[in-house]
């Protein structure tokens, strides 16, 4: 019985390695590298990690996550931009920051966006304005009336949030000042402490919220959360500005057609799969969103013309 | 307030057999690669993260605290035996453990640093677990303001004990404060100071730094001075008597008020966010030299030395997880990996964790207080193998340290690139040495540098260009000016 069982499972096994080479046609030689362009610890090594590890059992590529952190992202896109489009190399890495560079500094930039080919996207930052549970306003407006009266620091992480609120201060007339953290996780920590009167969260702020000592007052987002469904976003309430920050793998442009559809495959499978749902559900609260090669380059080219917008 | 069973099922779990192995495991690994120079605990657990995704949530999370505990004893290890603190943490070990190891006495130096460095560890734990809430909430209240005025203090308080003089001590601190403004500014995220390398945008990297001026350059020094090839590394006495080779409890009470004083600094330090272990461990050390009665055997091979360093540089750690548990809000950059353990396995961070997680969590103090315990016995044995490695060739010890830093820095820090930076910040730290600016002064200005510029943005925005607002803000404001005081008071001490 155990001899017959493990034949079967020789013969399956076999049977399926042909048919995966059958099917799949280009593979990588070598490592496959998966760059991740922000350092350990953060939601976008998460996501890259835990793909690298699922893509690596489901093709059998031996993929290899590595960190390339540096200007959110844009010293390891460089490197992606002018490496040879073999399909060894992918990066992962967050479009805001790339936007942003791309939008304020064409001319320093060694890429633009014309310089990958892109491949797919994990899912979406939910950016959530915030404020302590016992703040005198429960929306945009009443933190514009309250800034009319008194010193109304914000709490920033990302250069967007800080444009998004001088877009809300010149169109109110009113003064806010801006305090540059490092990370949501700051951010949280001087509204609760109350040097800052509001602030921007992706995800971490949610059990503050439960507990009763955190309150939302916008969706940064141009879309409602789907936690918080009645909190308006920052375009209901009047401002005409939003961010999205969006996860999106890329390779360099100008790979064969057979190296990008096996990619595109393999990282898709990956983004399907029950492990990598779970995980990234657990670090950005929203579910996977792959939009796939060409979705990808139009989220894209839409967020430039968005964060043109923004830094006008 | 959670109901004793929860309390004692979470410390049970902390005891089942698979846990205690992993915590085993972790300790005796972080250990190894604190005690190599080059890779550190920050980065093994960054390495170890994911090999914790198919663990159970307490086997995964022991298992990173045991790296980070392991990792702060193993630290001080090649800075006594070798003189050359493979993380800034342990540098400040290094002034009095290698003059000791240099007496013949490596293995009692090492212990010295075990025993005050545990001691150190279970007092924060102790304070963890116990009262974490206030200390949480005086966390909270120390905004921007208080923060750039505790590290005003901390510069001053280092600067004026450091280097030649308090002149020299001020400058290497201005250039460690210019090194750390390559990169983009936090203000407007424009470059600066990158001269076109992409790879500088995040500054330049912390463990080349690091590593190239406070290995690096001594190592080279050494190896231009070895003589012969045969030498032993350290000379241990055949006729060694055993009180040299242990510490008798007699010497460890002696040091009692130095190693609380430690543990309470390193706590306190702890709990605020962004200051880290390696300040705490200086300042401990600072004020040990001041309460001495024997100041100038300071930096010969002290025992008080040893224990204030280490004491307080592992007290941090288990106070960086005050604001983590209680708050959410993680205290450094292995708390910082700790907390995406955490989410990996589905525990979110933030006020009702202990509500939500009360098992987890007492599971979680059960391991570190285990951690502890092994730290000890897995110190043990590993100094005893770590001093016998000592009495090996110098050529042979030297080169494979260097060789080791290599190959940390370039996993660490980008490859060959980091080890460029490296190369070129050990020459510096060469010739800063040569003139007598303090190398530790420069490293612990470097890695507060970004925190500080933060607080000091921060603080102006607050201000809103009035310097009167300052009044808002007493306790920052007498931080500040006690600042400039305080170096000249210590350096006219030392005069």
């Amino acid at each position: 019985m155990r001899i017959k069982s493990w034949i079967a499972g020789l013969a399956t096994g076999l049977a399926l390695s042909v048919a995966t080479t059958a099917q799949a046609e280009w593979a990588p030689k070598g490592p496959l590298t998966l760059e991740i362009g922000f350092g350990a610890g953060g939601s976008t090594d998460t996501i890259g990690r835990i793909v690298a590890k699922v893509m690596k059992e489901q093709t059998g590529w031996n993929v290899i996550a590595e960190n390339k952190p540096g200007g959110g992202g844009i010293a390891m896109f460089t490197g992606i931009a002018n490496r040879p489009a073999d399909g060894q190399t992918i990066g992962l890495g967050v479009n805001m920051p790339i936007l942003v560079n791309l939008v304020t500094r064409p001319g320093e930039m060694a890429f633009n966006l014309d310089s990958f080919d892109y491949l797919g996207t994990a899912g979406r930052a939910q950016l959530a304005m915030i404020a302590r549970a016992d703040a005198p306003f429960d929306d945009v407006a009443g933190l514009v009336e309250y800034a009319k009266a008194n010193n109304a620091p914000i709490a920033f992480d990302a250069k967007p949030q800080e444009l998004a609120m001088r877009k809300v201060m010149q169109a109110a007339g009113v003064e806010f000042q801006f305090l540059s953290t490092k990370g949501g996780a700051e951010n949280v920590q001087l509204i609760l402490g109350g040097q800052a009167i509001a602030g921007f969260e992706a995800g971490e702020h949610l059990p503050f919220l439960e507990a009763g000592q955190l309150k939302m007052i916008a969706s940064m987002n141009n879309e409602r959360h789907n936690y918080a469904p009645d909190t308006p976003t920052l375009v209901e309430q009047g401002y005409p500005i939003y961010v999205d920050p969006v996860f999106f793998f890329a390779t360099a442009k100008g790979t064969p057609e057979d190296a990008r559809a096996a990619l595109t495959k393999a990282l898709a499978d990956a983004l399907a799969s029950e492990e990598v749902a779970t995980v990234v559900l657990n670090s950005l609260k929203s579910p996977i969103l792959n939009m796939g090669p060409d979705g990808t380059e139009a989220m894209l080219r839409d967020g430039l013309e968005n964060v043109g917008q923004l830094f006008k | 307030m959670l109901d004793t069973a929860t309390i004692l099922a979470g410390l049970g779990d902390a005891f089942q057999p698979v846990t205690l192995l992993y915590v085993l495991a972790g300790v005796i690994m972080g250990q190894f690669v604190g005690a190599v120079p080059g890779i550190g605990p920050v980065m093994a657990t960054a390495i170890a993260i994911p090999f914790t995704f198919g663990m159970d949530p307490l086997a995964g999370i022991g298992f990173l605290v045991g790296i980070n505990k392991g990792g702060l004893v193993g630290g001080a290890i090649p800075a006594v035996l070798i003189n050359t603190p493979g993380t800034p943490d342990a540098a400040a070990t290094a002034l009095d453990g290698y003059p000791m190891a240099q007496q013949g006495k490596p293995l009692k130096a090492t212990k010295m640093a075990l025993y005050s460095s545990v001691t150190g560890d279970t007092f924060s734990d102790i304070v963890l677990i116990t009262v974490s809430a206030p200390l949480a909430i005086l966390a909270l209240r120390m905004g921007p303001v208080e923060v750039l005025g505790l590290m005003l203090l901390a510069f001053a308080v280092i600067a004026s004990l450091m280097g030649a003089s308090i002149a020299r001590g001020l400058a290497a601190a201005a250039l460690g404060l210019l090194a750390a403004m390559v990169g983009t500014d936090p203000e407007h995220a424009t470059p600066r100071l990158i001269f076109g390398n992409f790879e500088v945008y995040d500054g330049l990297p912390l463990a080349a730094v690091a590593i190239g001026m406070l290995a690096i350059s001594e190592l080279l020094a050494r190896l231009a001075r070895t003589r012969s090839a045969q030498a032993a590394t350290i000379d241990i006495p055949r006729d060694q008597l055993p009180e040299d080779r242990r510490v008798s409890f007699a010497e460890y009470w002696a040091c009692r008020f130095t190693v609380l004083r430690g543990a309470v600094i390193g706590t306190l330090i702890g709990a605020l966010p962004g200051i880290g272990s390696t300040a705490a461990a200086f300042m401990s050390y600072a004020s040990a030299k001041q309460v001495s009665p024997d100041r100038a055997s300071f930096g010969r091979g002290n025992i008080h030395g040893i224990a204030a360093a280490e004491s307080a540089n592992s007290a941090v750690m288990g106070a960086n997880m005050i604001p983590m548990l209680t708050l959410g809000i993680p205290g450094s950059v292995s708390a910082a990996l700790i907390v995406s353990a955490f989410m990996i396995h589905g525990v979110q961070p933030g006020p009702f964790l202990f509500e939500q997680q009360g098992r987890l969590i007492y599971g979680l103090f059960g391991a570190m207080i285990l951690a502890n315990i092994m730290n000890l016995l897995v110190g043990q044995v590993g100094m005893r193998l770590w001093v016998r490695v000592i009495t090996a060739p110098e050529s042979f010890v030297l080169t494979s340290a260097l060789l080791l830093c290599f190959v940390g820095v370039s996993l660490a820090a980008g490859g060959l690139f980091g080890i460029g930076v490296m190369l070129a910040f050990a020459v510096l730290g060469f010739v800063m040495t040569a003139f007598g600016f303090s190398v530790v002064v420069f490293i612990i200005a470097f890695f507060l540098g970004p925190r500080f510029e933060i607080s000091l943005s921060q603080t102006l925005a607050l201000l809103n260009g009035d310097p009167l607002c300052l009044l808002d803000y007493p306790f920052g404001l007498a931080m500040i000016l006690a600042a400039p005081v305080l170096a000249v008071w210590l350096a006219r001490r030392r005069a």
